[in-house]
């Protein structure tokens, strides 16, 4: 049996086809309100019970208990606020009101039920979830960019699927957990990643495998910040890879549609919470997990899970220290399995790795499969990768 | 804990094996229900079968008890106006979504136990091909 939802149950306010065109049917004449893209990411993942036991963006009683104990008034875990914030030129909107949810383009992705419409102090919203108030990190820069009203309320989303990015790739968390069963899987590991694969990751994932029955590789293809790999660019490196140095049965790739928030530890376990209602029963957390920038210690997003029981997660954390391929041991290890020093490890910053990409240079095979190197040098060639 | 009545709503008439399953299903959750069959008063005439069966259920209900009963569209009756009540039509019923959502609702309202499974069987078939569609799965 896989693990149980967040909260016991799948959420599922996500509609499409005729029953999407009689709720957008139903919101002419109604007020409308601006998703952004963080939102329009959140709503989806409410509406397909990803964020489950959320049901809408949150009210001023969930808002502060979350940011303030990490905890659903409810009483589950849930380490950050997921919030609509009101928009300048949106129109003013009371508790009781229905209103319909669009982008800036006037596409409606859902509709509210508002519930409450209230003021966030957002430099400590800052300060308890992201660490810090320094404009400089994303998160920060995000919350500064808005005016300090959220209104909270349950939601529905739409479904169209002719916009989504992979198509072929997209699966909710009832159809991850159908594949699972299907699969004969009793427990899995999720991967999260906003980056390509190197050899580094593909040792942890296979490392997490061994203990589990299968595993779920899980790019965020939400909004990430200027500077990272683009999705296409990461899925084009999963998909080669997948081909010839992973088990076909015992791995499933799905992406997974959230916004980047860069908040370090407490999104670690967010992401945790996200996989466990995807079916996950265990998921990897590196180091500097989401993190930006030197924000965050290098275990922070490891360190934190010991906060909570393990019981109110749900969902086990494996924790994994920096890989390399050791040239004395003669395979990929950790400072935790390798007994040698620094000199006989295979080892490139990010920033190095770039220089090399964007030379045409491959990097060692240790380091980057060639087939992968292939992929970000081109990508690098054509300007893909930023 | 008060009950509900729940009345399905069919323009001929609901289809016995409809309530029938519905009330399997509850109780397979583990709540409390009784499917109220319509021959249970059929020697009434017409609107005075409604009423008494309408007198019925509201007495279940309110000891708890999830009363199934069918009802014909567009009557205009619906008794039981102190307890909660809902109507839903076999088409309805039959919308696997739908269905979740009833069931859910009668989860949150301490009717039945939480799900035992975490997809609707009706959908997890849809799902299975979808999957296989997809590639995920084989054919």
């Amino acid at each position: 049996m896989l693990v149980p939802p967040h909260g016991g149950r799948l959420v599922d306010r996500q509609y499409e086809g005729r029953e999407a065109d009689e709720i957008i049917a139903g919101l002419q004449g109604l007020k409308s309100l601006t998703l952004n893209a963080r939102e329009k990411n959140d709503l989806e993942m409410i509406g397909n019970g990803a964020m489950s036991p959320l049901e809408g963006f949150m009210c001023r009683d969930d808002y502060e208990s979350v940011v303030d104990l990490m905890h659903l008034v409810s009483g589950p875990v849930w380490s950050l606020p997921v919030v609509f914030a009101r928009k300048v030129g949106d129109p003013e909107v009371r508790p009781g009101e229905h209103v319909a949810l669009a982008d800036a383009s006037g596409t409606i992705w859902g509709d509210m039920a508002v519930e409450d419409v209230f003021n966030a102090d957002l430099a400590s919203e800052a300060d308890r979830t992201l660490g810090t108030t320094d404009i400089s990190h994303p998160g920060v820069a995000y919350l500064d960019s808005l005016d300090g009203t959220y209104i909270g309320g349950k939601v529905r989303s739409i479904r169209r699927r002719d916009t989504e990015s992979f198509p072929n790739y997209r699966l909710d968390p009832k159809e991850t957990r159908v594949l699972f069963r299907a699969r004969g899987w009793k427990t899995a590991v999720a991967f999260q990643t906003r980056n390509p694969i190197h050899r580094a990751h593909e040792y942890i994932q296979k490392c997490a495998l061994e203990i589990v029955d299968g595993l779920l590789l899980h790019p965020l293809v939400g909004e990430t910040q200027e500077g990272d790999i683009p999705a296409d660019v990461r899925m084009r490196c999963y998909e080669e890879i997948l081909k010839d140095y992973y088990p076909s049965t015992r791995v499933a790739m799905s992406v997974f549609p959230a916004a980047m928030r860069y908040a370090g530890p407490r999104e670690a376990v967010f992401h945790a919470l996200l996989r466990k209602n995807y079916g996950c029963s265990h998921f990897i957390v590196g180091r500097d997990h989401a993190g930006v920038g030197n924000f965050y210690g290098t275990y922070d997003a490891q360190l934190i899970f010991d906060g909570f029981d393990p019981d109110e997660l749900g969902i086990t954390p494996l924790r994994f220290e920096h890989a390399f391929f050791c040239r004395k041991c003669g395979g990929m290890a950790t400072l935790k399995t390798c007994a040698h020093d620094s000199s006989h490890h295979v080892f490139l910053a990010g920033r190095k790795v770039r220089e090399m990409l964007g030379e045409g240079v491959m990097p060692p095979p240790e380091f980057t499969r060639p087939e992968i190197a292939q992929i970000l040098i081109e990508a690098a060639r054509k300007g893909e990768d930023r | 804990m008060k009950g509900l009545v729940i009345w399905i709503l069919a323009d001929e008439g609901s289809d016995e094996a409809v309530l029938d399953e519905l009330g399997t299903e509850i109780k397979d959750r583990g709540g409390r229900v009784e499917v109220f069959h319509s021959e249970a008063v059929e020697s009434l005439g017409m609107e005075e079968n409604y009423r008494a069966k309408a007198v019925a259920c509201a007495m279940l209900a309110s000891h708890g008890v999830v009363v199934i009963a069918s009802g014909r569209s567009g009557s205009g009756i619906v008794p039981g106006e102190k307890l909660a009540v809902r109507e839903v039509s076999e088409e309805q019923l039959r919308d696997g979504r739908v269905r979740t959502g009833f069931m859910r609702d009668l989860e949150l309202a301490g009717l039945v136990p939480p799900p035992k499974y975490d997809v609707h069987p009706d959908e997890e078939k849809e799902i299975l091909k979808r999957l296989q569609d997809l590639g995920y799965l084989e054919e």
